[in-house]
């Protein structure tokens, strides 16, 4: 068989034929030596040259011999093996679509969540040197600081080779109306140079640039690759020109590279600014000079040949300089001791250390990567049982090859090859279902809240994982039934086919595998039971409030914007109105914070006479509501009355409570007319919180935890500042296909200064469980996946053994057995390996669920509702599995199978 | 075709292979001259004979060739025997004996 042309010149590329340069070469000097000799000899040089070319022969036609004579060798007859078994393979399609997608589906879910794995977990930051980097915790494990923190430690730039501090922030380019939001980076001056990113254009941002007030070039921006060229075209004039941000102007300076995502891994940044600009963008609420203000990290360049230990050593030396210097001012004294003795430390982040994504999925991500790593088992088990299967019905095939002389070797060869072409299939596959699944899997996590980037390009690291994968699967569970395969004497072929003893060991070796299978299955569907009701569990929680028909508008007033709280509540409060009116509204009201928004605000009461609760006892979580809130939301009152407009900016505050902060505070008795304070700093007299109302218990921001005391002030009067509201709508049952345009509408005409966004407060609940929702729905697909691969493992196996055992089961069947005791002769052997499996099974899960209790919720990790659920799923389908076979053969005809043999 | 004996093939691989055991490496002209003074200029290699022989053989692995610089300090590719190449030999050997063993008895048979 010739080899096709792509193979010749693949040859030629390796490097495995001679190039023909070389040929030329050898023959030029054959000529030379045979001149030199005839010249020796007595002949003059031409006559020589003449000689040696005669005798030399055509020299173009014995270079086509060389090149005819020198074939590919092994590369050529390995081709033949793939072509071999491509056409096999192609012969029992049934065998071949079942192994393939088997593998498909566990190298492909393994390499989908290893490509997650590694972006969160594993890879480097995409900066120069990330192994120099180190993350800076501010005290104990804290990983954030504070502006004047920060500005102390910048100081020191002898401690390191290079300091940077970052914040992550979300700006809105749009001047008014509804918010185009970016995702952005406070950074400090020379952050891109400490992390060695280089623009691609302009320049970063300099230390200069991160000054209060300003740098020369004033307020700057520097802009991500990708966002630049989504938004900007990749238009290089854009440097220079002005970006309006929070309604704040900025001059853009420069363009990094999209590589680098940003300094947070899951998380991309489309802006930086200096963290100076804070100032300008929030104006009065600046956290410049908070000094109970955390929201900076802070990464650190080591020195050539520093460690973290030197640098956490050198931290501890200024540790107390730096704390003296920044004291919170308003902090009661007991909180100081904290403060000043805990210090920080450095700890290694080529990885990028801390990262709210990162902290966030985790768990579940490793979850998941044991569930799929099962499935990968799971998969590699069928699979070996499905070769060895066919090794089997193929041993006459093999032993008649023997026979006409072929080695071993060969046989073993042309097995394994085989066996390649089945996982390079698979592991093709693998590679589109990964791409697929893995993308998928990332727009899953990502809610509207949490937006999560990862690059999921096929890089060489998951392909080299695939490949690896691919080949571990393909050496063990093809080599073994190949070398069991060649082990058969070549005199078998001359006896009748399927007679020889050997089919005993596979009959061995099989049940095996079936126990591991089904064991390995019962894990799965443990998990499955587990991560299934946890999520249940957690989805039909009640809330306390319904949020099945509200819509949140977030609503934002430029930060920088001078007019008092109170003007700035009559915008939101017009805006209200106007909202209210809109025909499919039934309900609108103000609130500053919703539930499960991701912002917690709380506070401490003071202690009552006659009290005898701890300070954390006293703990509250708040909000501030305008009137018509709870109904709004659906939340039910229980006594007293609702928030009502507060009639002046003084005089006694109003708050609603919620039942658990009724019945801690004032057991029983009713909080009506109650007055509590809260803790105030030290000096300033607290305000009188007049209790009117008490509603029912409401989660606040968690789905795992019980509704805390919470304690809802009015709207007006709750002290933060009203920079940003939330108007909270009741839908009619028929809002109407344009209803958010006429909102937007509403919201424009009345209050033209406000930008604003829709939430449906369902989307925001529903945010809470996406990672519950992910392993659960992960762990059902692939537990239901186990079981359908598991089915097909049993069934082949009874039916393996049934037709073994025709000829026993005919005679049984001939000296008047029952069909039933047939049936039971056939599976019995069954029932006790799916026993083994499910107590096998049993055994290994029960270990392991201990690793997964942080995922769950409302159960433990060692359900025994869960387990025997399990086990009784895998008994149905073992008993379906194997009823089928063993019914089959209790019909066997008798004399049929004893006049074959 | 020259006039004088053409050369089979699989023989002159044997004679290949000889001429390296005794000579040790030798390059292509080297092998070509040994064979032909061997033969008793009985036989003449052109190039499409040898070097397709050549080539088969390193491919097969029974030698290998590597440049170096011959004694006229001409870049030369000098071929060697592997062990591969000396297993041939001792093979071809007694086949070669068992053949001309078998063939004489019919050539010349005994007489009782």
């Amino acid at each position: 068989m010739s080899s096709p042309r792509w193979l010749r010149r693949l040859a030629a590329t390796l490097g495995l034929r001679a190039t023909d340069r070389e040929i030329d070469q050898e023959f030029a000097s054959h000529l030379d030596e045979e001149i030199d000799d005839l010249v020796r000899r007595g002949h003059s040089s031409a006559e020589a040259r003449r000689l040696a070319l005669i005798r030399a022969g055509g020299l173009e036609a014995a270079k086509e011999r060389v090149r005819d004579s020198r074939g590919i060798g092994w590369i050529e007859s390995l081709w033949r093996d793939v072509r071999y078994g491509v056409r096999f393979l192609r012969r029992s399609p049934g065998f071949s679509a079942a192994a393939v997608l088997s593998l498909a589906l566990g190298i492909g879910a393994n390499t989908a969540i290893f490509a997650i794995v590694d972006n969160l977990l594993l890879r480097p930051l995409p900066v120069a040197n990330a192994q120099q980097l180190a993350q800076l915790t501010s005290e104990g494990d804290r990983p954030n600081f504070t502006n004047p923190m920060w500005e102390q430690w910048r100081e020191r730039t002898d401690l390191t080779a290079g300091l940077a501090a970052f914040s992550m922030n979300d700006f809105n380019l749009a001047e008014t109306g509804r918010t185009d939001r970016v995702r952005g980076l406070w950074v400090s001056g020379g952050f891109f140079d400490v992390l060695g990113v280089r623009p691609i254009l302009g320049r970063g941002i300099a230390a200069t640039d991160d000054r209060r007030g300003g740098g020369p070039d004033g307020a700057v921006v520097v802009l991500n690759e990708q966002f630049w060229r989504s938004r900007f075209h990749g238009d290089p004039s854009v440097i220079g020109r002005r970006l309006t941000m929070d309604h704040v102007p900025f001059t853009i300076v420069g363009i990094t590279p999209a590589s680098f995502f940003g300094p947070a891994v899951g998380s991309r940044f489309d802006v930086a600014v200096p963290i100076s600009a804070e100032a300008l963008i929030r104006g009065k609420q600046s956290s410049l000079d908070r000094r109970s203000s955390w929201w900076l990290r802070v990464f650190a360049r080591l020195k050539p040949g520093q460690t973290v230990g030197q640098l956490t050593a050198a931290m501890a030396v200024e540790h107390s300089r730096v704390r003296s210097a920044t004291i919170p001012t308003d902090w009661n004294p007991e909180d100081l001791g904290d403060y000043m003795e805990t210090a920080g430390h450095a700890i290694a982040a080529p990885d990028g250390g801390r990262s709210y994504v990162r902290g966030q999925y985790r768990d579940a991500l490793v979850a998941v990567m044991v569930v799929v790593a099962f499935v990968l088992l799971i998969a590699c088990v069928n699979i070996a049982n499905l070769l060895l299967a066919r090794a089997d019905a193929r041993t006459h095939e093999l032993s008649v090859r023997l026979a006409l002389g072929a080695t071993r070797g060969r046989l073993i060869r042309q097995l394994l090859v085989e066996s390649l072409v089945l996982s390079a299939a698979g592991g093709g596959l693998a590679l589109v279902f990964a791409q697929w699944s893995s993308q998928l899997l990332v727009t899953q996590f990502s809610t509207f809240a949490d937006r999560i980037d990862m690059d999921l390009s096929v890089d060489w690291r998951v392909a080299a994982f695939t490949a690896a994968v691919a080949a571990v699967v393909t050496m063990v569970f093809g080599l073994a039934p190949a070398l069991r395969a060649t082990r058969v004497q070549p005199t078998d072929a001359l006896r009748e086919r399927g007679r020889s003893e050997r089919g005993h060991a596979r009959w061995g070796v099989g049940s095996a595998l079936v126990v591991l299978q089904v064991a390995l299955c019962l894990a799965l569907v443990v998990a499955a039971g587990l991560f299934g009701r946890t999520f249940t569990t957690l989805a039909a929680r009640p809330l306390g409030f319904d949020s099945e028909h509200v819509l949140h508008v977030n609503m934002a007033m430029p930060s920088n914007d001078a007019r008092e709280n109170a003007a700035r509540v009559e915008r939101y409060e017009r805006a209200r109105v106007a909202v209210a009116a809109v025909s499919g509204v039934r309900s609108a009201a103000l609130s500053v914070l919703t539930p499960f928004s991701n912002f917690q605000w709380s506070t401490r009461l003071e202690k009552r006479p006659n009290e005898s609760l701890t300070d954390e006892q006293r703990d509250v979580w708040v909000n501030a509501v305008g009137p018509g809130w709870f109904a709004t939301v659906g939340t039910t009152p229980l006594s007293g009355r609702d928030v009502e407009p507060a009639r002046s900016s003084t005089g006694p505050k109003e708050v609603v409570v919620n039942e658990t902060m009724a019945r801690r505070f004032f057991s029983g008795r009713s909080p009506i007319g109650q007055v509590v304070h809260e803790m105030g700093n030290p000096g300033v007299p607290a305000d009188d919180l007049t209790i009117v109302g008490v509603v029912k218990d409401a989660l606040y921001d968690s789905l795992r935890d019980d509704a805390p005391a919470t304690m809802y002030f009015q709207v007006e009067r709750g002290g933060l500042p009203a920079t940003e509201m939330v108007l909270n709508i009741r839908l009619g049952p028929e809002p109407g296909a344009n209803l958010q345009a006429n909102i937007a509408a509403a919201i424009s005409t009345s209050a033209p200064e406000l930008s604003f966004e829709f939430r449906p407060m369902a989307e925001q609940v529903a945010a809470r469980l996406v990672r519950e929702r992910m392993v659960a729905m992960l762990s059902g697909f692939f537990g239901v996946l186990a079981l359908a691969l598991a089915g097909l493992g049993l069934y082949g196996v009874v039916s393996y053994g049934a037709s073994r055992r025709q000829v026993e089961i005919g005679i049984r069947l001939a000296l008047g057995a029952k069909p039933g005791s047939v049936v039971w002769l056939v599976g019995g052997r069954v029932a006790w390996l799916i026993g083994g499996g499910i107590l096998l099974g049993g055994i290994v899960s029960w270990w392991a669920a201990r690793f997964a209790s942080a995922l769950l919720f409302g159960l433990k990790a060692t359900d025994p509702f869960t387990f025997v659920m399990a086990g009784v799923v895998l008994m149905l389908v073992g008993v379906v599995a194997a009823v089928v076979p063993a019914w089959r053969a209790s019909k066997t005809d008798a004399a049929s199978v004893l006049r074959q043999s | 075709m020259g006039g004088k004996t053409d050369v089979w093939q699989g023989t002159l691989a044997l004679m290949v292979l000889k001429t390296l055991e005794t000579m040790g490496p030798q390059h292509g002209y080297g092998i070509a001259r040994r064979i032909e003074q061997t033969s008793g200029d009985r036989i003449t290699l052109n190039y499409g004979t040898l070097y397709p022989a050549l080539m088969k053989l390193e491919q097969d692995g029974a030698i290998v060739g590597e440049w170096g610089l011959s004694e006229k300090n001409r870049k030369a590719k000098f071929y060697a025997l592997t062990k591969t190449g000396r297993k041939q030999i001792a093979a071809a050997e007694r086949e070669w004996a068992e053949t001309n063993d078998i063939l004489a008895k019919f050539l010349a048979p005994e007489r009782p």
